[in-house]
């Protein structure tokens, strides 16, 4: 008796590790992501419209996604029934996966150039293959705009328009002169910008080369010359020496500290205007904020979706058709993303849609005093030059920041030191990396 | 049924027992360890298993060679390991040793025991996780709570940048793994000295020791198998040193904080996924912590005088 009491116990105990096959005609497709915001445009947009397809989305954060699951899987298992179909790709490793054999052709799925051709070129182009072709689509486009004070820009340097404010920032040199009147005139209290981080990217975008080229590291010139200017802005106290995403950065923009903030399409809904210290115009730094280009065109961020190539191959018609379509409906699908940029008021990637929005009268937005970002952001997207991205920008550039960048502009190594530390650790974290023609380069240096 | 000739073999439900675990163990636990000594030799990188070729010695060659900035960043990250270990583990078997005293004392008798184990104890109960981001960003620069905190008070003028001290940040570093710890240590002291026969004690209580002598002469020498302990598993907790590290500071400033734990993640994880230098380091690691701990086996051993044989 009690030997069937614990047979049934254990059979009982069993029974929710098998789920009972249910007979369904849905096609199931895997999607795995690092961001939230995939998942609400899946359930808000996509989901109503295909009742037929189900999702099963897995969400991880950003590290473990591309250190572990995404690599691990694809390594592994890459066409088992748990292993994604279609994954999300951050800018930093986009590059990577996109150049792998891992990310399926946009083409074996069934796009065409024309359907192509509806985005931003710079978004296409981000996402290219090592041969050229697109493999990664993205619903956003993420220029990145020069944002600043208009009451102390009024103040302290007497422009009043945006136009105006950008001839004093239109390159480095008056950008760096504008600084030096600032500090004077404010006697310090009100400082150009507030971080290096701030204006890395512009000059990451200004490179003419990637980190890596052929294998080989390259040490672009326009980095050096962040170096250059960083370091003199460190010794004239021309910036607040904070760090992005850090107190001292979060406070400049709610209070009078810091004239400009470089930040992108969804800096300027998710960092700048949740911390400007109020959410109606009087309240803390709400409605005293402009925005024009800056000295360079640039990209920060970004979201792409890839198919995965193994996965593709082995699929249906039936199957590839809703793995197209939910591509598709994501990043270029026009009714899609014109309600998405009303609703969110993010920056879209499909031209169309953009001058749509532009000629209907953008988007004027009382946060930067009734200036419409959207017309602004659509210039700056012309000016992003995604040519020099590669695979490893994520991990170089911390590597470039904590062994260069950093112990350089404190004054702690000289120049050629700051360089040979990097190229260093470039070769001590990537095997396949080839670091003497960057060090021969460094030791020929002035 | 002959109940004197029937035996029950109880033995074998011992070993259903334990299978659970063995397995698991086998499994997740020893098949790693040989894949780790596997993959030492070959060049892994980039999870391209299929690729896996075999290269001998070559990793260790690496590991080895003054030259190669991988060689460099290790034998660094070794020192600073042993660096920030040491300053948290002396300052900890003192405090340790010194609390557990007065505790188990019976003739200090302090009141409120309880409640002063309870609140030494505590900091371990917090996340490594936790504690890095509250001290990040309480020693923040320019504008946080200790900097705003030494300038209203008027001891400095113008804001520290705390973390680009390799002093500080390596003290600091030091500091968080003592003050987490070293309540741990005190309970495992504390219950090895009430282990100690209480007779012993009052023995020495009658021979007239002071609390001093009793401390070194009795509880000092009886402890010393827990002592042996506390300092092995603190050495390879010490020398594993990842969480704090790589949460608060991520090596900086200019690697002085990087630890052999946060070499090996980088290696592995980071960049061109070195699994093999990864594994390597991993296997030298080891034979570190054997090796030391050979060493305090040896030294703290019992030295029982040899018996003469007698013919």
């Amino acid at each position: 008796m009690k030997k069937m009491l614990a047979l049934l116990l254990c059979v009982l105990m069993l029974v929710p590790c098998f789920s009972f096959a249910q007979a369904d005609e849905k096609i199931t497709i895997n999607v795995w992501s690092f961001t939230d915001e995939l998942e609400g445009i899946l359930n808000t947009y996509y989901k109503p419209a295909h009742p037929d397809v189900e999702i099963n989305y897995i969400l991880y954060s950003t590290e473990e996604f591309f250190q572990e699951k995404l690599p691990t899987i694809m390594a592994s298992a890459p066409t088992s029934a748990d292993a994604p179909d279609v994954f999300a790709l951050e800018a930093d490793y986009a590059k990577y996966w996109v150049e792998s054999d891992y990310t399926a052709s946009l083409y074996d799925l069934g796009f065409t150039d024309e359907e192509l051709a509806t985005a931003v070129p710079a978004v296409v182009d981000f996402a290219r293959g090592t041969d050229g072709t697109p493999k990664a689509l993205s619903w956003q486009c993420t220029p990145g705009a020069l944002f600043y004070r208009t009451s102390l820009a009024e103040q302290y340097l007497g422009v009043t328009t945006p136009e105006e404010f950008q001839e004093l920032v239109a390159d480095w040199d008056t950008f760096v002169e504008t600084a030096e009147e600032l500090n004077e005139d404010s006697e310090g209290a009100v400082k150009m910008f507030n971080s290096i981080g701030d204006i890395y990217k512009p000059f990451f975008y200004q490179r003419a080369t990637g980190w890596v080229s052929d294998g080989k590291l390259v040490i672009d010139p326009a980095m050096v010359e962040l170096m250059e200017l960083s370091k003199y802005c460190e010794e004239e106290n021309l910036y607040n020496k904070g760090t992005q995403w850090e107190e001292t950065w979060y406070y400049g923009m709610a209070n009078d500290t810091t004239m400009c903030f470089f930040l992108p399409t969804w800096g300027l809904h998710y960092t700048l205007k949740p911390n400007a210290g109020g959410a109606a115009v009087g309240e803390g730094t709400y409605g005293d904020w402009s925005m024009v280009e800056g000295p360079v065109g640039y990209s920060w961020g970004g979201t792409w979706l890839g198919a995965s190539a193994p996965k593709v191959a082995e699929m249906d018609d039936a199957k590839k058709a809703a793995v197209k379509e939910l591509i598709e409906f994501c990043t270029i699908d026009p009714e899609f993303l014109t309600a998405y940029a009303k609703e969110s008021g993010d920056f879209v990637s499909n031209t169309a849609v953009v001058d749509a929005i532009v000629a209907e009268g953008g988007m004027p937005n009382d946060f930067l005093g009734g200036q419409d970002h959207y017309s602004a952001f659509a210039k700056s997207a012309l000016l992003i030059n995604a040519n020099a991205t590669t695979g490893y920008d994520g991990v170089a550039n911390s590597l470039f920041t904590d062994n260069a960048l950093t112990p350089y502009i404190k004054g702690e190594v000289d120049m050629k030191t700051a360089l040979n530390a990097f190229a260093d650790q470039m070769a001590a974290t990537y095997a396949d990396v080839d670091v003497t023609d960057a060090k021969a380069a460094i030791e020929a240096m002035e | 049924m002959n109940r004197i000739n029937s035996k029950v073999d109880y033995s074998r439900y011992g070993y259903m027992f334990i299978a659970p675990f063995v397995i698991a163990w086998l499994i997740f636990g020893l098949y790693p360890i040989i894949f780790t000594f596997r993959i030492a030799f070959t060049d892994l990188t980039y999870w391209r298993l299929d690729e896996m070729q075999f290269v001998g010695m070559q990793n260790f060659r690496n590991l080895f060679d003054p030259t190669n900035p991988i060689s460099t960043n290790f034998w660094s990250a070794l020192g600073n390991t042993l660096i920030m270990w040491l300053w948290n583990f002396a300052p900890q078997i003192i405090m340790a040793l010194l609390l557990g005293w007065w505790f188990t004392d019976h003739r200090l008798n302090i009141r409120g025991k309880g409640a002063f184990k309870v609140l030494i104890f505590m900091p371990n109960t917090i996340t490594a996780a936790t504690i890095a981001t509250l001290f990040y960003s309480l020693f923040g620069f320019p504008i946080a709570p200790i900097n705003t905190v030494l300038q209203q008070i008027g001891m400095i003028n113008t804001p520290i940048e705390f973390f680009r001290n390799v002093d500080f940040s390596r003290g600091l570093i030091s500091f968080l793994q003592w003050w987490m710890w070293y309540g741990n240590t005190m309970i495992i002291l504390m219950a090895g000295m009430m282990g100690i026969n209480s007779s012993i004690f009052e023995a020495g209580m009658v021979d007239g020791c002071t609390g001093g002598q009793t401390f070194r002469y009795i509880t000092l020498p009886l402890l010393k198998p827990i002592l042996l302990y506390n300092l092995v598993t603190s050495m390879i907790g010490g020398l594993q040193m990842f969480d704090i590290p790589h949460l608060m500071t991520e090596g900086r400033p200019n690697n002085t904080t990087n630890t052999v734990a946060r070499f090996i993640y980088t290696q592995a994880f980071t960049g061109s996924n070195n699994f093999n230098v990864g594994a390597a380091a991993s296997i030298i690691l080891f034979g570190i912590i054997m090796v030391l701990s050979v060493i305090l086996f040896v030294l703290m051993a019992d030295r029982e005088p040899k018996q003469r044989k007698v013919k």
